[in-house]
């Protein structure tokens, strides 16, 4: 085998070559070296060095106590070829970590064979322990990964097979050193819960073995467990899960559909600052409807929904036989509804009193957000409704709704066209919209994306006058966002903290719509800064009021412009000419 | 369950997981040019925000042109398209994105400015089998329908 330490020789081999005539040291020979102590005058010289070194890299932000800066020192420490003095212990360990995990790599294999470390020669040679031992110092763990990221050619397949590795912490860098690693082996081991596979499979915006392909993990509690309460399924829908580009899952090939996209190349968003857009290259367009009779659609639409609010079992003729119906509940509350203020708007009262509960669970499997979804396929497999029978029956079980199609068009956008070729021509048809839910009488958006076909010759969706049959239909209930996402028109971009931090302004409760302002009170009210000027233009409006006397009567009325006008009706019998226009 | 197989709903909900998670990943990487037109072939067909996009050729001009984004992905589901074989797959995908230099931030933004705050966006994909299979000889899907809409 080679000597690996390859791409930083450099100081090395510049002391060696002038101590030493040159000769090519392997690591076997250099990892000895340590125990022939090294003489003063070359000690003292190896400090200098390490130290200019160490404090070179101290910058590197990926570096981890005990293995950055450690191998300048190993370089260096090579040379020493006499006397007594004893080395620091630190660079010993370091060195025979690096001869240790040289000597277990396969390098045409690009296989990494870390298995029972506890036998391993050359550490009981040095007497360390394992970093997999309980009781040992965990520590040399993210050291012997970030010396298998050294190794060249890079490694693909690493076995920790047979360490009694209980603790998943122990390889939570992993994924950090070796972030293509293809297979690995944890086999017999004493894993014993999911917890402890999720720190190589991270969590959200963690580092994670994202182009892993094949797992053993033969042999650990957690799965035995597993197989025992003949959870067999589950067990595979979970690694698959947290794994999802895993093609192989103890020696048995997975069943799955592929990508065009080349793993390796997709890497994690990065905080370049590369050139790019700064503005989106497209406006926000009206709806798109094309190649289809835009009076079919509406046609469905104002049927559908209207049946969907007080008659839903009558809709069953518009679902095919083999029809497929879900529904998922997006609980997170939209950044932008949030700020704008909806939930606590005057003009929405009943926003409070919408509840989660009865979309999250109920009889008909709950929400199928698959997403969020933990407990195995029983869930996934409950939530999904075949035929128009159980879609029916999983409809009722949904709160009672009221879509006001009939009312502003706007507050809906419908993106429709014809998929598919000729004979098995299909429609594909997304409404966002909104409609108010019982008991609560509270606004909730939806999307409700559908693929149609034409309804066939004397089907019952055609002889119940539906010129289409449901096959999919996947809606999704959401916190309600304005219809105001949509509204066509350029569209910004963020602009980041930076720019952001000159534009902070105070939060308004509910967006206070720009009024036109009538010639009269034109002059008076440029004084007046938004947002209070629209207010009083809006309550001069309303009452006849003078300026003078609506900022009065908003000022006594905590600038409610609903609490104005009510005082106004109270006291307006008791004000003089003076207080309008 | 008339028809469908729980393997089936297994391999249709692992094979959205596995795209969901590419998709996204893609999109927002440096290589997003290079690595988002793969999932589409020149027949598929787009409409972003209303506005219609052909094929692959034409989401690499739209990612070309495109700030740099940050997805969340809050909520999925799918279905195996009825009448299909091996079927389709009908995916949904909802949850927040945020562009720009914003998107570049590793926090989120201190701002209360309501434009500074992440969307809300719902995207709706049809996966179909393509005859070519990948070299584990799976079968390999890509976009044929693609739409997508800031919602909130």
């Amino acid at each position: 085998m080679r000597d690996v330490a390859g791409p930083s020789k450099a100081p090395g081999s510049r002391i060696k070559a002038a101590n030493k005539p040159t000769k090519k040291v392997g690591h076997r020979t250099r990892a000895m070296d340590p125990f022939k102590a090294a003489g003063a005058a070359d000690l003292n010289s190896r400090m200098k060095l390490a130290s200019r070194l160490s404090s070179a890299t101290t910058t590197n932000p990926i570096s981890i106590r005990g293995a950055s800066t450690r191998p300048a020192l190993l370089r260096t420490s090579k040379i020493g070829t006499s006397g007594t003095v004893r080395v620091s212990n630190r660079v010993n360990t370091l060195d025979a970590w690096r001869e240790f995990v040289q000597g277990r790599y396969n390098a045409e294999a690009g296989f990494l064979n870390l298995e029972r470390m506890i036998d391993d020669e050359v550490l009981k040679k040095y007497k360390m322990l394992p970093p997999t031992l309980p009781g040992s110092s965990r520590k040399e763990m993210p050291v012997i990964f970030k010396l298998a990221s050294q190794l060249k050619p890079p490694v693909k397949t690493i076995s920790l097979a047979n360490n009694n590795i209980r603790s998943g912490h122990l390889l939570q860098t992993l994924p950090h050193y070796l972030p293509n690693l293809r297979n690995l082996s944890l086999q017999g081991n004493a894993i014993n819960a999911w917890r402890d596979v999720e720190y190589i499979a991270g969590k959200k915006d963690q580092e994670r073995l994202s182009n892993l392909r094949e797992i053993i993990f033969l042999d650990n509690p957690l799965r035995e467990a597993e197989l025992k309460a003949g959870r067999s399924e589950n067990y595979k829908r979970e690694m698959t899960r947290r794994f999802p580009s895993l093609e192989v899952l103890d020696q048995e090939s997975i069943a799955k559909i592929a990508f065009d996209v080349p793993v390796a190349s997709s890497s994690k968003t990065s905080t370049s600052n590369a050139p790019s857009a700064s503005s989106f290259p497209l406006q926000m367009a009206l709806p798109f409807v094309t190649g289809v009779e835009g009076t079919l659609i509406s046609n469905f639409l104002t049927r559908f929904f209207p049946l969907f609010d007080t008659q839903r079992a009558s809709l069953k003729s518009a679902y095919a036989p083999n029809t497929i119906f879900s529904y998922s509940a997006l609980t997170n509350i939209p950044p932008r509804a949030r700020v704008i203020g909806f939930h606590r708007s005057k003009d929405m009262p009943n926003q409070t009193k919408l509840e989660w509960g009865p979309w999250l669970k109920n009889s008909a499997g709950g929400s199928r957000n698959l997403s969020r979804m933990g407990g195995g396929l029983d869930r996934v497999v409950r939530s999904l409704h075949t035929g128009p029978d159980d879609t029916i029956k999983a409809m009722l079980a949904l709160p009672q709704t009221f879509h006001n199609v009939s009312g502003a068009a706007e507050k809906f956008c419908v993106d429709a066209w014809p998929i598919g070729q000729d004979s098995a021509m299909q429609l594909f048809l997304c409404v966002h919209g909104e409609f108010a839910e019982a008991p609560s009488q509270g606004i909730r958006s939806f999307d409700r994306s559908f693929i149609l076909a034409p309804a066939p010759e004397g089907s019952s969706a055609k002889s119940d006058g539906w010129d289409v049959v449901i096959l999919s239909d996947q809606l999704t209930v959401r916190a309600y966002s304005s219809h105001q996402s949509w509204a066509p028109g350029p569209m910004k971009v963020q602009e980041g903290d930076e720019a952001a931090k000159d534009m902070r302004q105070p939060v308004h409760l509910a967006e206070v719509p720009s009024v036109p302002i009538p010639e009269a009170i034109r002059e008076e009210v440029q004084s007046i800064p938004e947002p209070q000027r629209s207010l009083v233009v809006t309550v001069c409006g309303r009452t006849g009021l003078n300026v003078k006397f609506a900022v009065d009567c908003l000022t006594q009325n905590e600038w409610d412009v609903e609490k104005a006008v009510a005082n106004f009706e109270q006291v307006k019998a008791n004000l003089g000419r003076d207080a309008f226009l | 369950m008339a028809g469908l197989e729980r393997s089936d709903i297994d391999i249709a909900t692992r094979g959205a997981e596995q795209f969901v998670e590419f998709y996204y990943r893609a999109y927002d990487s440096d290589d997003r040019v290079e690595s988002l037109p793969k999932f589409y072939r020149p027949s598929s067909s787009i409409v972003w925000n209303g506005n219609p996009i052909q094929g692959n050729e034409g989401v690499k001009q739209l990612i070309e042109g495109m700030p740099r984004s940050k997805h969340e992905v809050q909520l999925h589901d799918c279905h195996p398209v009825p009448n299909s074989m091996p079927p389709s797959l009908h995916v949904v995908v909802a949850g927040t994105v945020t562009h720009g230099k914003a998107a570049q931030q590793t926090h989120p933004t201190s701002s209360k400015a309501v434009d500074e705050q992440p969307r809300v966006f719902h995207q709706t994909f049809i996966l179909s089998p393509d005859a070519e299979k990948d070299e584990g000889g799976h079968v390999k899907y890509y976009i044929t329908t693609d739409n997508m809409r800031f919602v909130g």
